[in-house]
């Protein structure tokens, strides 16, 4: 049913059309007079407030070392800048480069200068000949053609640069490369971000004369920037990281995220380690004012927008004085070995130095030999994983404890195996001992037996060997409650949680047990250690440990704005009195005779404790030809005093050797552990309450 | 000839082609804006995805013509109580309601977000439409009383969503209801003494708060408005040069981009002046900087042919339903238009409703189309007789 109209609906329907007239002519008639009547006043305007808000940098945040030692400071440095609007024309560029070229150096200016710059120059300075170069006919042709105009200009464009000659270019003269030059630094980048014009080598001079003459050259304006200046050089270099340079600007990939939070395309941003990991916390928010213009483009005042907040400083758990003696202690150690000419694949070491309390790492060093060179690889102690031998033996014993293979005071019987064919013993037959003389004199056979245990297989000699599959994942289970095989929740990105071997036969279990399989970082077997060393806590390592507000006056340390708390990852579920045997064992490798360290740590009045390691390894390293050859690694893990640990250590020396003995690895022990107890006694002497490892505010 | 004429196509060509030069205009404009937006969204294609959205309106037009309009008169109320439903959910928070800038007035949906009130707008219209029908067949003959009754009627379906939208709060959608009511109200056929005296009593009501507010100050603040921020849109409209608020910010900005415009504007391409919201809102401002007088004339031009195309389908009709429901879509439009364009240019104070048609959005360009195809879904069963009899 369709319902009828009555006739006042039209009558209606017209007074609302004629309410719909009123309104639009309203609209066109207010549009014409701000339009017609005003528009010449808001155009005026327009191109008088071109208000330009220029960002100023502020100085990105220092990092400190635990005593507050400046590790990562800034260097101020003058810079000139320019920026060009979305409708800046080459020929304004070109006016202000010329005058810039008066006031300012550009040194080496050929060199920066490419043909094709020169050729973009040649074409604005001799517009006529430009327009020689592409004749009247062939423009013509080309808009025959069906070009559009654009199309066109870009095309003869292309023809002019191809048709300038030598001879043309020659008339350029040497003064203008300088102007060419910073044309070229003028227009790179994109519109409305500051360019840097020059940065390096900015005399006061030329800032002062920059500055005096801003009102007469658009867009360019002086600002302070900060370099970022690694106190130490290279040491912790790897760890500490590194920022990107002007022109390479936030990282591509991350660009969005980077715009999201309001930077410039050509800021510089943390790109590896702490410098990244921390970018949210040094990166500071820039300074933003707005230079206020009259009617002739004269910069009247400046109004601040907003004042800008230098980055905030980060206080590392790390001792720098350490850290820098355990670097060179590597870099000797290293040499040493290498000098007896039997190391040829020995190229790299790592330390790791922490409490085991807290998980604050004290150092964290690791060294690569390149061409006779040695580069900062302090990041290898997260990012690279090796085979690290008998010091995983602890954790074999403890999964023996825990699986119930084993018991306190367990003998067995260390002999030569025979899985069919295959021989696999110990260094030395020890007879029937314990698993205290089994951590003291490093027992394989001690840890195979377990091993099959755990799998549930019975050993006959000459007889293959059966083992449940499941026992590498129960080892493996209990191996990750220390963090082995696991991340071990460093602050750092891209850290590797090491390699798992695939295959399950069972010998490879054996080898699990004894630490020929899997692979570990050097900071997994830190904090393996630590574990041990802190009765079962297994600590998160800890990098940094304030962030705090920069420094007033750049001596005194700011205020905390955040304290970083010791994490506890996971406590090991094991009994204290197992973890107790273990430490006993480890106790007497350093502490006993006959113990595997023992000539290296018996007069070490710190009374240390721990486990070496010797790895069969495959060489993995850069020499291409020598890859999967056979060798050795080295490693020790420990902690001192052995009663109460205060420092506990890892030291890891891949492809040490090629089987003839070298004690490289105890030697670094040793070294650091009297190291960071000398540097302990001189901290005590000097200023008692320094050596708490706090900064005092 | 009667017969050529009674098989002629339905659809509305006139209409369709406007929609299509809109179209056009909207993905010139979306496209020229995108250089000045902020730098996170210069990767996005503002201007193809709003094509896009033409494309998926398209569709929304062919799937409102199908069914005859008679069959949403029939569930005029449904929708009503689902559109209410909709709003009462971003009142109590419910998840997946969207909060941005303080409103809450969205959903979170997978193609993007979703503001419930736009689809709210089109069912008002649906319902009035039926209350004013309904009311009309019921009481041939009104007396004053039975206009009074209808007016009761239409305030008691407009005053629950209107409640909701301001609480969001969104003073620019409220006002679109307003502008919707008035609208339906102006052509139900209401006596003209009682539309004088409710025009009346609005101007008067208006007056004594603008009193009140210069000479009772203090009461003003304490009962009418408390938030400076509230006063702050119209400080901004009326004298954005000494209020340097937001919205007087956007004002100058968006008075010195059309104002530069001048008579032939300064060519597609030559933006110079930053407007915030540039591919939304202002994007008039985009328009007229570009294209001068001249060109945001012929724009506005285009609305009004399509206002006019509205009001002529709503003439044509002879079902009493389908002229109401052409009339509160061009009154919908009309509103939105006036007050969009009106705020680049200081007509009105700022709000933050889009252009229809024009500005970048996928939900509200679905309402229009939405609106759209009601209006030809009107004009397509309408029977056309030589001899049309009037009652």
């Amino acid at each position: 049913m369709k319902r009828k109209k009555r006739a006042q609906v039209p009558i209606r329907l017209n007074v609302l059309f004629f309410f719909v007239f009123l309104l639009f002519s309203a609209l066109i008639l207010r549009l014409g007079v701000v339009q017609i009547v005003y528009g010449e006043d808001y155009r005026r305007e327009v191109e008088r407030t071109q208000d330009e808000v220029v960002s100023t940098p502020v100085p990105r945040g220092k990092i400190y070392d635990r005593f507050g030692q400046v590790i990562v400071d800034n260097t101020p440095q003058k810079a000139i800048t320019y920026t060009r609007s979305k409708t800046t024309q080459p020929e304004e560029i070109l006016a202000v480069a010329r005058k810039l070229a008066r006031y300012i150096d550009i040194p080496d200016a050929e060199k920066k200068v490419t043909e094709r710059d020169m050729k973009d120059y040649w074409i604005l300075t001799h517009p006529k000949e430009a327009k020689q170069k592409v004749n009247e006919q062939e423009r013509k042709k080309l808009a025959d053609q069906g070009w559009t105009q654009k199309e066109i200009d870009k095309k003869v464009y292309e023809w002019t640069l191809e048709r300038i000659t030598k001879q043309d270019l020659a008339q350029i003269s040497k003064s203008e490369l300088e102007v060419i030059a910073i044309m070229h630094e003028m227009q790179s980048g994109y519109a409305l971000t500051p360019q840097t014009v020059k940065s390096k080598g900015v005399t006061d001079r030329e800032y002062a004369v920059v500055s005096e003459h801003l009102s007469e050259l658009p867009g360019v304006n002086t600002t302070v920037d900060w370099d970022r200046k690694y106190v130490y050089d290279k040491t912790f270099r790897s760890v500490l990281g590194s920022v990107t340079e002007e022109d390479e600007g936030v990282p591509r990939e991350r660009l969005d995220y980077f715009l999201a939070r309001d930077y410039s395309r050509n800021d510089r941003v943390g790109k590896s380690y702490l410098e990244m990991q921390y970018e949210e916390v040094l990166h500071g928010k820039k300074a933003k004012m707005k230079n206020v213009v009259d009617k002739s483009g004269n910069v009247v005042s400046v109004e601040p927008l907003y004042p800008g907040e230098p980055g905030k400083d980060l206080v590392l758990t790390i001792d720098a004085e350490l850290q820098q003696q355990v670097e060179q202690i590597i870099e000797q150690e290293i040499l040493a070995t290498k000098r007896k000419g039997r190391s040829p694949l020995l190229d790299r070491a790592f330390v790791v130095m922490m409490n085991p309390k807290t998980g604050e790492v004290l150092a964290m060093a690791g060294k690569l030999l390149q061409d006779g060179k040695f580069v900062d690889f302090a990041i290898g102690n997260i990012t690279s994983a090796y085979a690290m031998g008998s010091a995983v033996k602890g954790a074999t014993v403890l999964t023996g404890f825990q699986t119930g293979v084993l018991h306190p005071n367990t003998y067995i019987k260390d002999e030569p195996l025979y899985i069919k064919d295959l021989e696999k013993k110990s260094w030395k037959t020890m007879g029937t001992i314990n698993e205290l003389t089994a951590l003291k004199q490093s027992s394989n056979v001690y840890m195979f037996k377990t091993a099959i245990a755990i799998g549930g297989g019975v050993y006959r000699p000459h007889q293959p060997l059966h083992l449940n599959p499941a026992a590498f994942t129960t080892m493996r289970h209990y191996f990750s409650q220390f963090g082995l095989g696991v991340k071990t929740g460093i602050d750092l990105p891209n850290e590797l949680s090491g390699f798992q071997g695939q295959s399950k036969l069972p010998g490879f279990l054996l080898d699990l047990a004894i630490g020929q399989y899997d692979m570990y970082t050097p900071m997994q077997m830190a904090q393996y250690v630590s574990t041990i060393a802190n009765g079962g806590y297994r600590m998160k390592p800890l990098l940094v440990k304030e962030i705090r507000e920069p420094s007033a006056d750049g001596k005194e340390p700011g205020r905390v704005i955040k304290e970083f708390e010791p994490v506890v990852l996971n406590r090991v579920d094991m009994k204290t009195e197992y973890i107790e045997r273990v430490r006993e064992g480890f106790r007497r490798v350093m502490q006993e005779p006959g113990g595997t360290a023992y000539s290296y740590f018996a007069n070490a009045p710190y009374k240390p404790a721990g486990k070496t390691g010797t790895a069969e390894a495959f060489y993995d390293g850069p020499i291409q030809s020598r890859r999967q050859a056979s060798t050795y690694n080295l490693t020790l893990v420990g902690y001192a005093p052995y009663n109460n640990p205060e420092v506990s250590f890892a030291v890891v020396v891949p492809w040490a050797t090629q089987g003839n003995s070298d004690g490289i690895n105890n030697r670094i022990g040793r070294r650091i552990l009297d190291a960071y107890f000398e540097l302990k006694m001189k901290r005590t002497a000097a200023q008692p309450d320094e050596a708490t490892g706090t900064v005092q505010p | 000839m009667d017969h050529d004429r009674l098989s002629r196509s339905k659809l509305d060509y006139h209409l369709l082609f406007l929609l299509f030069l809109l179209a056009i205009v909207s993905a010139i404009a979306i496209h020229s804006a995108e250089p000045m937006l902020p730098e996170k969204l210069q990767n996005v294609n503002f201007a193809s995805k709003q094509l896009q959205w033409y494309a998926i309106g398209a569709v929304v037009i062919a799937l409102t013509m199908i069914i005859d309009y008679d069959r949403l008169f029939q569930i005029a109320w449904y929708l009503y109580g689902f559109g209410m439903l909709l709003l009462l959910g971003l009142e109590l928070n419910v998840p997946g309601s969207v909060t941005i800038k303080g409103a809450t007035s969205w959903y979170r949906l997978p193609g993007g977000n979703f503001q419930p009130s736009e689809l709210m707008k089109i069912f008002m219209i649906i319902v009035l439409g039926r209350i004013i029908v309904n009311h009309r067949e019921k009481y041939p003959e009104p007396t004053i009383k039975d206009d009074f009754k209808l007016l009761g009627k239409i305030a008691a379906a407009v005053l629950p969503p209107l409640f909701l939208l301001a609480k969001q709060p969104d003073m620019g959608m409220s006002m679109v209801f307003l502008a919707i009511t008035s609208t339906l109200v102006l052509v139900s056929g209401i006596r003209w003494r009682i539309i004088f005296g409710i025009v009346f009593s609005g101007v008067a009501v208006v007056a004594s708060v603008v009193f009140i507010y210069f000479y009772f100050p203090d009461f003003f603040h304490r009962y009418i408005i408390e938030e400076d921020y509230q006063l702050n849109r119209f400080y901004g409209w009326l004298a954005p040069y000494e209020y340097s608020t937001d919205q007087g910010f956007q004002l100058i900005r968006s008075l010195m981009a059309i104002g530069s415009g001048e008579l032939y504007g300064k060519g597609l391409g030559h933006l110079q002046v930053y407007l915030p919201e540039a591919h939304t809102d202002f994007i008039f401002g985009v328009i007229a900087e570009q294209f001068g007088f001249v060109g945001s004339s012929i724009v506005i031009s285009l609305f009004f042919l399509l206002i006019y195309r509205f009001v002529h389908i709503a003439l044509e009709s002879n079902d009493l339903y389908g002229s109401y429901l052409c009339a509160g879509v061009a009154g919908m439009i009309t509103f939105q238009v006036f007050q969009n364009i009106g705020m680049t240019i200081g007509l009105l104070p700022i709000t933050g409703l889009p252009l229809p048609f024009i500005s970048y959005g996928g939900s509200s360009l679905a309402t229009y189309m939405l609106a759209i195809g009601l209006v030809l879904n009107v004009h397509s069963r309408t029977k056309k007789f030589m001899f049309a009899s009037e009652e």
